[in-house]
């Protein structure tokens, strides 16, 4: 039981870091760079990079989810963060639960569009790229909160 | 909020703030769920 907890653990740290890593890469890095790029570069982000970073970044949200769920249900208390009788760290699973639903449902799908990945309207690029970056601002601003949620259940703040 | 969120440092002082907010909620919540008796114990531990 001790191992199979650790290993989940591992895993889903592991998969927190490349997800939460990747989101504040395109934050922190890639957003703010994009005006200081020269035109005839910027398909090397767009076709190349993005797309590549943005698999890894859907994949890493849901392990995340997936093994923090599994180590909740295996630890026993699943039920009682999720209906906040443990608000250390249900506020941290809710949050990240809601992050994880941005990056599938509204993130990906827009970027998908944005990036050309699928087909469509060229009006819509713009529209639809604007969507996902503050979405993936919105999941920066809670990932703040998520973190400090997380790590309060080891080192209660109050 | 979108001008916030269009904004990498609002975003981040936003992010900070929240989590000043969920300090204090969690706190709310567990005080709101102690019973009676937990709740004295609790004060007499704040006070030693």
């Amino acid at each position: 039981m001790e191992a199979e907890l650790f290993l989940i653990r591992y895993l889903h740290v592991l998969s927190g870091i490349m997800w939460i890593g990747i989101l504040w890469y395109f934050n922190f890095v890639q957003i703010p760079s994009m005006p200081k790029i020269p035109d005839e570069q910027k398909p090397a982000i767009g076709k190349v990079i993005a797309p590549e970073a943005l698999f890894w970044f859907r994949w890493g949200a849901f392990f995340t989810v997936f093994f923090g769920l599994a180590l909740a249900w295996r630890s026993g208390y699943m039920m009682d963060a999720l209906m906040l009788k443990e608000p250390n760290i249900g506020i941290g699973m809710w949050l990240g639960l809601i992050m994880a639903f941005n990056v599938w449902f509204i993130i990906w799908p827009a970027q998908k569009i944005a990036l050309g990945i699928v087909e469509a309207d060229a009006s819509e690029k713009p529209a639809n790229a604007r969507k996902a970056m503050l979405f993936s601002r919105t999941n920066t601003m809670l990932s703040i909160p998520m973190l400090a949620s997380m790590i309060s259940v080891q080192n209660p703040i109050m | 909020m979108g001008k916030i969120l269009e904004s990498l440092k609002l975003t981040i002082i936003a992010g900070v703030v929240l989590t000043v907010v969920m300090i204090f909620a969690t706190n709310a919540i567990y005080d709101s769920q102690m019973s009676a008796p937990e709740a004295a114990a609790a004060d007499i531990m704040n006070n030693m």
